[in-house]
């Protein structure tokens, strides 16, 4: 009991910290920052490094003087420190950061699809939209089941089915206009729901040649009648 | 215990920030100010650095106090962070012992609270930090970023060093060339050692006192080895060692810092410099920011100023290193076409800086004054200042230029 307080106060702190810490003034971003932090930081105010705009010859000159303060520098650590402060506090202005490359759709991106029915963790919403996770397993433990996930997510369910013992009747709508590539990686995200065993991830191909036949909601419902479900 | 998950902890973070953005300017500005930093300083003195302290006077509270400097406005250079000593406050004296040692006859140890007992010396000087007005070199050298502000004019009150010498009845050799002063190293400071030539101990006053109080711990309390004359950096603070010795000193602060280039084994003012190269500084290619060079403020009216015209007070203050007078300081109106003579307040010579004061006679619109020292020994500014470039930006004593309208 006497430690209830510990908490907040270490969070009040922490967040106090990381106030403190963005309204100080920073060196620009790029490789050997931490090192320049961790070696002048020991001695200097890091404002005074940060303001600082000097020639690679003069920041040579820097350094040696630091040695002489007592600075210890291996000549890797040396040169890397260099380099940073040439290219980041130097002359010229400094180069853009690096592109950030293009962030890579993510199967949970996709999913945001269909996560308003059937939840963030596909915990399902009884008695209107069936969980998926555990489902998914079953149905992709039974013959057909692989095919029948692609085909439900493409074209939509329509009829009564039973998850879990739960009676569901709600029209699930097709995801056709999704491209190849995000129904891959929506199904393949379904499979981090729980797959047994062996079970091939989705590819951009299947979904392409699995729209050569077109179906209907209600001919999706058919197929899985047919799914031989625990 | 009521058990505090992530959520609640984030929560109460978020609190935590909201609640500091909220509460009070002192939490919401991002770096403390001078105040904050050093208790008693006026809150509106620039922060150069925290660590260590460097503080500069910004040029309007530096001129609305031309006859001397208050201690809650006098810029701060502290190479070295003496724990417990940010306050301008006095430091006690109580505990503090001074050594002289080196090449003297008889190399002794003295209680600080001794020293109020031998006779009293004041001087008022200047004191100039080697780096100020180091901002106006182009392009711009390391070092903090001084503008005019690393400059006050002060009185110190204390012993000079002879006396104390001749008190304990000690003398320094021959061989004794140079004076090196150490500062105190308490609470793990860094090292901080000086030297200067053995013809500065005429002059040189261990300081227990500044403008009628006791010396400000901020400011070098309770003992400072005051050189008048000499750059800011020769003026050791919590001294406790005075050494004679044959040679200059080999610590960091001798050498390579606070040099200027010069023509080898020579002391001319100094060996001008290809704007932005560098400099393989040693002791025999470069010498030490020592004495102060001659140099001049434009006080009244103050850049970006409208004043009352036709007629307009233009004043300020001017000084060397106190070895001949200031003889006259001129002002020009067309960008040094002409110049015209200002009036001294004082002749002979001084530590202190002069003022100096003229009345223009200006048509209503902008316009730029600038100012110029010389003294009796033919010293004056350079109008380009820039000429003297060095690596380190040291000594800057180019012309003053400021820009004013006339209503």
């Amino acid at each position: 009991m006497r430690k209830s307080w510990l908490l907040p106060s270490l969070a009040i702190g922490l967040g106090l910290l990381g106030y403190l810490a963005l309204g100080q003034p920073t060196l620009p971003e790029g490789p050997g920052k931490e090192l320049v932090l961790a070696k002048c930081q020991t001695c200097h105010d890091i404002g005074l490094v940060a303001r600082e705009r000097l020639s690679r010859e003069r920041w040579d000159a820097v350094l040696d003087e630091m040695a002489l303060q007592g600075l210890k520098l291996t000549p890797e650590e040396r040169s890397a420190i260099l380099d940073y402060l040439a290219t980041y506090l130097g002359t010229t202005p400094p180069p853009p950061p690096p592109a950030a490359p293009e962030a890579k759709k993510t199967g949970a991106q996709v999913y945001t699809n269909c996560q308003g029915c059937h939840g963030l963790q596909g915990e399902g919403n009884p008695p209107l939209f069936p969980p998926l996770k555990g489902h998914v397993a079953k149905l992709l433990g039974s013959e057909g089941g692989r095919s029948y996930l692609l085909l439900v997510v493409l074209y939509g369910l329509q009829g009564e089915i039973q998850v879990e013992g739960q009676v569901y009747n709600q029209v699930m709508p097709g995801f056709a206009w999704l491209s190849d590539e995000d129904l891959a990686l929506v199904l393949n995200h379904l499979l981090s729901f729980g797959a047994p065993a062996g079970i091939l991830p989705y590819t951009p191909e299947e979904v392409k040649a699995a729209r050569a036949t077109p179906l209907t909601p209600e001919a999706v419902h058919a197929l899985r009648q047919r799914l031989k479900l625990p | 215990m009521e058990k505090l998950n992530r959520r609640t902890t984030l929560k109460l973070m978020g609190l935590g920030a909201a609640f500091l953005a909220a509460g009070g300017r002192g939490f919401a500005q991002q770096a403390p100010s001078a105040d904050q930093l050093v208790k008693g300083k006026d809150a509106k003195l620039l922060v150069l650095s925290q660590r260590p302290i460097v503080l500069e006077t910004p040029f309007d509270l530096l001129a609305s106090q031309p006859e001397r400097t208050p201690k809650e406005l006098l810029y701060v250079r502290n190479n070295v962070d003496l724990p417990g000593y940010n306050t301008v406050e006095g430091a006690g004296l109580e505990g503090w012992t001074l050594e002289v040692g080196g090449l003297v006859d008889k190399p002794f140890t003295v209680e600080a609270k001794e020293l109020l007992a031998l006779p009293q010396h004041e001087v008022t000087m200047v004191l100039q930090c080697s780096g100020n007005g180091r901002s106006l070199y182009q392009p711009r050298t390391s070092g903090n970023p001084w503008g005019r502000g690393g400059v006050g004019n002060v009185t110190f009150r204390g012993v000079r060093l002879m006396d104390l010498l001749a008190a304990k009845g000690a003398k320094p050799t021959e061989k004794a060339l140079f004076i090196t002063a150490h500062a105190s190293r308490q609470g793990n400071a860094a090292e901080f050692v000086r030297s200067v030539p053995i013809q500065a101990l005429e002059n040189a006053l261990l300081a227990l006192a500044m403008n009628g109080e006791p010396l400000p711990a901020v400011h070098g309390g309770p003992v400072r080895l005051v050189f008048p004359g000499y750059f800011g950096v020769n003026n050791v603070k919590w001294v406790v060692k005075v050494e004679f010795a044959e040679a200059e000193n080999t610590t960091a602060e001798q050498m390579p810092r606070y040099r200027v280039p010069t023509i080898p084994n020579t002391h001319l003012p100094f060996l001008p410099q290809e704007p932005g190269s560098r400099y393989p500084y040693s002791f025999t290619n470069s010498r030490p920011n020592w004495l102060v060079n001659v140099n001049s403020f434009v006080f009244a009216p103050l850049e970006g100023q409208t004043v009352e015209g036709p007629y307009v007070r233009v004043e300020g203050v001017a000084f060397n290193d106190g070895i001949v007078p200031i003889v006259s300081v001129e002002v020009s109106t067309n960008g040094g076409r002409t110049w015209h003579q200002a009036a001294l307040e004082r002749t002979g010579k001084s530590y202190g800086w002069v003022r100096w004061r003229t009345t223009l006679y200006l048509r209503p619109g902008e316009h730029e004054v600038m100012a110029r020292a010389w003294d009796a020994a033919g010293r004056s500014q350079p109008l380009d200042g820039n000429l003297a470039w060095n690596e380190r930006g040291y000594e800057y004593n180019g012309v003053m230029r400021v820009r004013f309208t006339v209503a």
